[in-house]
């Protein structure tokens, strides 16, 4: 197991925490949760070792576009660069969801 | 397989199954990706843990009533039940069971989709599928549990023995269930036990269609949320004081008796077999051994049966499951130890293994001592610890061994919540399954400190097959994580024994070792007597308290705080 970390500079804010996916073979989970030091800060624990910079071109690309002041939790299984991007978006749709209450 | 349907449950995660059952809009989450209860044993071993620790836990309502629905998430480490999942599951059900008992109807759902302990936690999933198991059997007296097993894992382990408890079980055909992966039995027993790759030979033994056809599970279900979730419904409208099947100790072990392990036997036969028996009358006793009882072997089982009862010549409802009663100071005491029989007619519970025949004598002898105290004083009951597995085979899957595991666990529980006594003393091996059913279900546990007492969740070859390791590696993680370890030493550091006891001459007891025993094994009956019938026991104890069972105990605090949060809301 790998323990890697990014942080991006951020000027957008997010509505609501959310958590998508599971640690199951070829997935992942990601845990989003709005944050107000304006930084995504990004935590990865990956059992594959040694994929960095896959990590890093991901990530960079994906905050460069969504540049979101959160807290990112990425528990992974050995998910491919095109899953991670699906579930980085769909984390960050719920997260823009409107809460119920607020509607 | 089962037909692809357009509202899959199975193609859900455990989080949306859970929505799917409860009604619409009413999904709470207890202890959610959030709560940061995720397993603090699985990254000191290099693995990356799940948020939730692959449990969901949502209250809600089911057809308008207060419910709790337990998700197991099979996609991650195959549904393994580890500290915090299996407190998870535990916490959730002793709450319920609270509930219920003052009159707040609380009803219990269970989606199964579990290989069983997860192994990489092997003692403390162990713990907890004994903890779980408790929990049902009380909880089942007020309320009926009903269990769903969709797949695509299915059922199997520890959590089998556990799901042969339940009121109710929903299954569908592509849903696999029984005590022993086809992977486990074909590293124990042999590919000519059981070919692990023969697909349509493991679905024609443990699948859907098989069970239901037997009467192992209540109802065959498509993969449909709609038709899975009024399944569910009505499991709850339907039942009324039925009596479980771990109950119906006579008719499984006549069942039983009809059957002959000499001759090759195949699923349509045990289906129309079935069918016949569920008709006829049930005898109260049944002879299913032929062999004289020549030149048994001795064991650490045997031996300690004999010195503690104090009886040469034992008996039993079958030569593998001894029992006699005797006194011990002011105590009436049944003694039951399981013990190797070579001619055994099942040839893979030849070894001291707790089989099909096994876990239903256990039951009889068991109830038989609750049915005789029933009008007062409780006998106190002594289970004598030397198991080394579960017997794992072909017939033993077929013929339901989780039902016969399950079985002995619900007596064991029952005569506890009766006001027995029961007290486990481990004198050699206590493995898995086994040890489930025989002596897990105990208010106290006592054990030897010898090197030939050991309690695990798996033999160490199964074990590194399974959790794709080498032996080595696997006993290399064992030093770093103590649930892990296979000496009683290790053990004792979770808090689940009352007492490790030195010096004792394990293989031969000497007078002096078995006064000591019986002196302790007084200690234990008295101390019981004066306490509550449940296992709370195990989570108060000093080792418990200082590291054993941290995860255990916080998980519990966290979920009952959040059991009732919405009341609160509404409250203020």
């Amino acid at each position: 197991m790998e323990t890697l970390t990014f942080e991006y500079n951020a000027t957008r804010t997010i509505h609501q925490r959310s958590h998508v996916g599971v640690v199951g073979s070829g997935d992942l989970e990601v845990l989003l949760e709005p944050s107000s030091n304006g930084q995504a800060q990004i935590t990865i624990r990956t059992g594959s070792e040694g994929f960095g910079d896959a990590w890093k071109a991901v990530l960079d690309r994906f905050f460069l576009v969504n540049d979101i002041a959160a807290k990112v939790t990425i528990n992974d299984f050995g998910a491919t660069p095109g899953v991670v991007n699906l579930r980085l978006a769909q984390a960050l749709e719920v997260s823009q969801d409107v809460p119920n209450h607020q509607k | 397989m089962s037909p692809i349907t357009k509202n899959s449950l199975i193609e859900l995660n455990a989080r949306d199954r859970v929505k799917a059952v409860l009604d619409e809009g009413s999904f709470r989450e207890l202890l959610g990706p959030f709560d940061g209860l995720e397993s603090p044993h699985l990254p000191p071993q290099g693995i990356v843990p799940q948020s939730d620790d692959g449990v969901v836990i949502g209250r809600g309502q089911i057809d308008g009533e207060e419910a709790v629905v337990i998700s197991i998430e099979g996609s991650f480490q195959g549904g393994g039940i580890g500290e915090v999942s299996g407190a998870k599951i535990a916490g959730s059900l002793e709450l319920a069971l609270r509930d219920n008992k003052k009159g707040i109807k609380t009803l219990p759902v269970m989606l199964f989709d579990t290989g069983g302990v997860r192994l990489q936690e092997a003692n403390y999933g162990l713990l907890s599928i004994s903890e779980i198991g408790a929990a049902v059997i009380a909880l089942r007296q007020h309320v009926p549990v009903v269990g769903v097993i969709p797949g695509n894992v299915g059922c199997f382990g520890g959590m089998s023995i556990t799901a042969g408890l339940f009121s109710h079980l929903i299954m569908t055909k592509g849903a696999r269930f029984g005590l022993n992966g086809p992977e486990v039995i074909e590293q124990e027993a042999g590919i000519e036990e059981f070919d692990s790759s023969d697909r349509p030979l493991i679905w024609g033994t443990i699948g859907g269609t098989q069970r239901f056809s037997t009467g192992f599970v209540d109802e065959l279900v498509d993969d449909d949320v709609t038709e899975i979730r009024k399944a569910v419904q009505q499991a709850f409208f339907d039942k009324g004081k039925e009596i479980n099947k771990t109950e119906q100790v006579d008719f499984y072990r006549h069942f039983l008796s009809q059957i002959d392990p000499s001759k090759p036997i195949d699923p349509q036969t045990i289906r129309e077999l079935w069918k016949q028996v569920r008709n006829a009358d049930i005898p109260k006793e049944v002879d299913v051994h032929s062999f004289p009882e020549l030149d048994m072997p001795n064991s650490r089982g045997r031996a300690w049966f004999k010195a503690l009862s104090g009886i040469e010549e034992p008996k039993g409802n079958i030569p593998s499951v001894l029992y006699g009663d005797s006194i011990l100071g002011k105590e009436r005491v049944r003694y039951i130890s399981v013990v190797p029989n070579p001619y055994n007619r099942f040839p893979r519970a030849r070894h001291g293994e707790v089989g099909l025949d096994e876990g239903w004598a256990i039951a009889k002898c068991v109830r038989d001592a609750v049915e005789k105290d029933k009008n007062g004083d409780p006998r106190a009951i002594v289970a004598i610890v030397d198991v080394p597995s579960q017997a794992y085979g072909y017939r033993e899957e077929l013929l339901g061994i989780h039902f016969a595991l399950a079985a002995a666990v619900d007596s064991y529980s029952t005569a506890r919540l009766a006001g027995h006594p029961v007290i486990s003393l481990i004198v050699g091996n206590a493995i898995s399954g086994a040890f489930l059913a025989h002596g897990y279900q105990s208010n106290r546990i006592l054990a030897l400190n010898d090197d030939g007492v050991n309690v695990h969740a798996m033999s160490k070859q199964s074990a590194a097959r399974i959790t794709r390791r080498s032996i080595r590696d696997l006993e290399e993680a064992t030093r770093r994580v103590p649930a892990m370890a296979y000496d009683v030493t290790s053990y004792s550091s979770l808090g689940a024994l009352y007492e490790l006891i030195d010096g004792i001459d394990a293989d031969t007891p000497g007078e002096q070792d078995i006064q000591t025993i019986k002196d302790k094994l007084t200690d234990a009956i008295v101390d019981t007597r004066s306490r509550p019938h449940d296992l709370s026991n195990r989570l108060l104890t000093k080792e418990a308290i200082n590291g054993g069972r941290t995860a255990s105990i916080k998980t519990r605090k966290l979920l009952e705080q959040q059991w009732n949060s919405i009341h609160m809301i509404y409250s203020s």
